[in-house]
């Protein structure tokens, strides 16, 4: 090999020479491109008018609209609401989870990630079939109660508020898990020693030091709900800034309409990076980093407190379990109306979204393996430049993948509408007209996790490993392919399975952009459910959560079920 | 404070990690436990702050029997390994926490927080966190919130393991200083052996969950009562034996070396011993009590000292010291040379 490289040609050896620097090159171009360059076009919109002038009427225009300034508030109470509920579930899981020893705590363990697994759409269409008007738990009360009128469970902000919370409260748990396992005990006993213990000991010293996985938990929970217009839609909530925004963009017709939608738009992206940035500068004055010597030992639980534990636990779960009892049931109930279950069964709806129109699950694989495929090929090498080198520009790329993030999807979706509905030359169409900008804003979308789960891994080889190759005669390439990659494949491909699933799942961004026969499983959800056809949106909702089970069954095998730093 | 520990034991899953000890701990002593890692030395410490319940025996503070009471209960400072600074408090937060746990009036705890750090010199660093902090500080800020409370018995559980090997001698003068400044009951515990010779009134040498001696520094050094102690403690020779005759405070040993003259020891005529020698008491001038003949394998040149490995039986090497090197020329590899050590330089310990 090495006789191989020194007798290749000039031409070749200046090409591979070439080679870090074009492919640091089409980094950026990929990122400007897809990424800098819509948001700058939404941004700028925001700030014109018609004729290009830059403004500040489009803002006047919103904040003088009340059922826009109440859409506001409603989605900044929602997102608060949610990140205080999630937290309190979160963090009493977590530390029951972490520091008690109860019966069924492994098991347990386990439930608490399969709420993330059913994605919020499917969660709350099954929620509608069990808690709505007409569903399972209202039926019973009739029946057995005599009730007049149904009880309104979630056809609201409350609704909305209960969804939300129990599909993300698990973020927040994850978080807390890995923060609480990096406390050494000797900062409990210290506390111990000078006389802290129980609740006291549990507010000033524990929990504050959960702060920075807690806040990059919670950060993620606010910005989730604040930009989720799906779930607010399904359950008859319109005065939401997510909901006004598809709704603006999505009719097409009146152009006032329209550019609020990127006023909206861009207003939610800017109070996205507000909440991002205030997050990172409390985080970053926070330098918990300690040398953790050892684990604090769990206790065990007396016969009353097990009890309790395994009651609370249950409980949360019975509801996270909800929405799949309701899919699943609707999946395959013909004719279920106002009875508790259906009466018939029948595969006539599995048939239909598999068979007769294979489209959604066939989109759905294309799209979220070749958005993978991307992620890889571009986060990989991000990751390498932020871990391993010192290159200009660095920073900017870290915190782009960052601004990733933070971009609600919504947002992402409104502006690719936006910035490539503009004819390309050499196509004679514009990008929006191709359906390869569905794998593109998937890949955009996710990246993150590619670029978070391979810096993670490089951090963990040390750069010398990398030099004791290079000083035994391996160049850079096949030191990277001999050594690093063999040490990183883990971390990378966990990365991209959870890329895998979470493409999957994405509604948000792609609702705006997918036209006729490119539908994937949740746009066919939304498209079914708004139509009427539930039973349809139910079946593909069961594929949906299936698909998304087994990759996070296979994740859970290569990571050993530590996805909490996924989140960080 | 007196600590007295009678019969004191800790079973883990497994294994004993302290078994039976017994100690007295005189008022306003500095006492080190002193072992190997695993050897039961941190987890004696723990019980006595009371992190850990004993299994069987009893901990004593002055008259007060301790056993039952809480680490907050039993007033005392401790000072761990990686120093257990609170990092989302301020040096003045960690320092005054436990006081405004008690609810002391705010100018009481300024007044002692500032006399706490004046006597570990961090004044004017109260509201740097302790990421902001060396090693050094660390370890001062995690002195000053021990000793704040007015403990009666201060806590140091290898206080000095993380800091560099300057810091660590300069701490260790400080950590002195301060202890008998206060006259506070100290338990230090340490598995380096010359921290522990420096420091304290008295050591006690650990092995496996029991206490192998207790005695001075110069006493551990100079008369180990077992081969494990004159090991651990310093550097030591041995040579496997069996004692041959004892007469007149003189005993012979029959040694792969020849008879060894050696000082008495406990061991009778007829058993199986070692005879320990340190390396500082051989010589190569020729002349002592034992004479041998032997190879130079290896020179150590140390600075203050210069080592030599010399091969005097197939397989067993003695290492001699070189007190002076500026006055010596290193010999080289495989010179014959002739190496002495006087019966008074020896000891004569049970071969276990």
């Amino acid at each position: 090999m090495a006789d191989g490289a020194v007798a290749a040609a000039p031409g070749r050896r200046a090409l591979a020479a070439a080679l870090p620097a074009l492919g640091v090159a089409a980094i950026w171009a990929f990122l400007v491109v897809f990424l800098v360059y819509p948001l700058a076009r939404v941004f700028y919109d925001a700030f014109s008018d018609e004729a290009g002038r830059l403004t500040l009427e489009n803002f006047a225009v919103f904040a003088a609209d009340a059922f826009y300034r109440r859409s506001l508030w409603n989605s900044l109470l929602l997102g608060l609401g949610t990140v205080a509920a999630t937290s309190v579930l979160g963090f009493a899981i977590a530390l029951l989870l972490v520091r008690y020893e109860f019966p069924g705590r492994n098991l347990f363990g386990y439930l608490t990630l399969i709420p993330i697994i059913s994605p919020p759409l499917v969660g709350v269409l099954g929620f509608t079939f069990i808690m709505g008007k007409a569903g399972t738990v209202n039926i019973l009360l009739e029946d057995w109660l005599g009730l007049a009128r149904p009880i309104n469970f979630v056809y609201g902000l409350h609704g909305v508020l209960l969804v939300e919370t129990l599909h993300l409260f698990p973020m927040i748990t994850l978080n807390v898990v890995d923060a609480l396992g990096r406390i050494d005990p000797s900062l409990e006993e210290a506390a111990e020693s000078v006389g802290a213990r129980g609740w006291r000991r549990l507010a000033t010293i524990t929990l504050p030091l959960t702060t920075p996985g807690y806040v990059a938990g919670a950060l993620l929970v606010f910005i989730w709900t604040f930009s989720d217009f799906a779930t607010p839609l399904v359950l008859g909530v319109h005065d939401l800034l997510a909901s006004q925004a598809y709704l603006n963009i999505v009719q097409f017709v009146d152009r006032r309409l329209f550019r609020m939608g990127l006023v909206i738009s861009a207003l939610m992206v800017a109070l996205a990076i507000v909440f991002l940035v205030a997050a990172r500068r409390y985080v970053a004055i926070k330098d918990y980093s300690s040398l953790a010597y050892s684990r604090v030992p769990r206790r065990h639980l007396g016969r009353l407190g097990a009890a309790g534990a395994v009651t609370f636990l249950s409980t949360v779960m019975a509801f996270s379990f909800i929405p799949y009892l309701g899919v699943a049931l609707a999946s395959v109930g013909k004719g279920w109306s106002m009875t508790p279950f259906p009466l018939r069964y029948t595969g006539l709806y599995f048939e239909r979204v598999i068979v007769e129109t294979p489209k959604y699950i066939v989109n759905s694989l294309l799209y979220a393996a070749l958005a993978v495929l991307l992620c890889v090929v571009i986060g990989v090498p991000i990751a390498w430049i932020l871990a391993r080198t010192r290159l200009p520009g660095r920073d900017t790329l870290d915190g782009l993948n960052t601004l990733i993030l933070a971009v609600p999807g919504t947002a992402i979706g409104i502006a690719y509408v936006r910035a490539f509905h503009v004819e390309l030359p050499w196509l004679a169409a514009p990008l929006t007209s191709l359906w390869i900008i569905l794998p593109i804003v998937l890949a955009v979308r996710r990246l993150p996790y590619t670029v978070r789960g391979s810096y993670a891994s490089l951090l963990l080889v040390h750069r010398s490993m990398e030099e004791a190759a290079a000083s035994v005669g391996a160049t850079g390439v096949r030191s990277f392919r001999d050594v690093t990659l063999p040490l990183i494949w883990r971390g990378v491909l966990v990365g991209s399975l959870f890329s895998f699933m979470t493409s999957l799942q994405e509604a948000s961004a792609v609702l705006f952009l997918s036209l006729g026969g490119w539908e994937t499983i949740p746009v066919g959800i939304f498209a079914f459910y708004i139509a009427g056809s539930a039973n349809e949106a139910a079946a593909l909702g069961v594929i949906l959560i299936a698909v998304a089970a087994v990759s996070a069954l296979a994740i859970n095998r290569v990571a050993g079920a530590r996805m909490g730093g996924m989140f960080g | 404070m007196r600590i007295e520990l009678h019969e004191v034991t800790k079973r883990f899953a497994t294994t004993t990690a302290v078994d039976r000890v017994s100690l007295e701990i005189g008022d306003g002593e500095l006492f080190t436990l002193l072992g190997p890692s695993g050897c039961g030395k941190t987890t004696l410490l723990r019980l006595i702050a009371g992190f850990n319940a004993v299994d069987g025996g009893e901990i004593r503070f002055g008259a007060r029997r301790v056993n039952a009471l809480p680490p907050h209960q039993r007033n005392i400072g401790v000072v761990f390994q990686n120093y257990a600074l609170w990092p989302h408090m301020t040096v003045r937060g960690n320092v005054t926490y436990g006081l405004r746990l008690r609810k002391l009036p705010a100018s009481e705890i300024g007044r002692r927080l500032a006399a706490g750090l004046a006597r570990v010199n961090l004044t004017g660093l109260e509201d740097r966190y302790p990421g902001q902090l060396s090693g050094g500080q660390q370890q001062r800020v995690a002195l000053a919130r021990a000793l704040v409370l007015n403990p009666d018995i201060l806590l140091l559980d290898e206080p000095l393991s993380n800091l560099d090997a300057k810091i660590r001698v300069q701490v260790r003068g400080e950590i002195r200083a301060l202890q008998q400044d206060l006259g506070i009951t100290t338990v230090y515990v340490t598995h380096d052996q010359e921290e522990a010779l420096s420091l304290s009134d008295r050591v006690a040498v650990m092995r496996e969950g029991r206490v192998q001696q207790v005695a001075p520094p110069k006493t551990l050094y100079e008369r180990p009562l077992n081969r494990f102690v004159a090991d651990f403690v310093g550097t030591n020779n041995f040579v496997r034996g069996v004692v041959k005759t004892v007469a007149d405070g003189r005993v012979v040993v029959d040694t792969p070396l020849g008879p060894i003259r050696a000082r008495p020891g406990d061991v009778a005529a007829g058993g199986p011993c070692v005879v320990a020698v340190r390396p500082e008491n051989v010589s190569l001038e020729g002349a002592g009590d034992n004479v041998v003949e032997g190879r130079v394998r290896l020179a150590s040149y140390l600075g203050n000292t210069l080592r030599y490995d010399v091969e005097t039986a197939p397989g067993l090497v003695l290492k001699v010291d070189v007190g002076d090197p500026w006055q010596h020329d290193v010999l080289p590899a495989g010179r014959t040379v002739r190496v002495a050590f006087a019966a008074s330089a020896t000891l004569v310990l049970r071969d276990d």
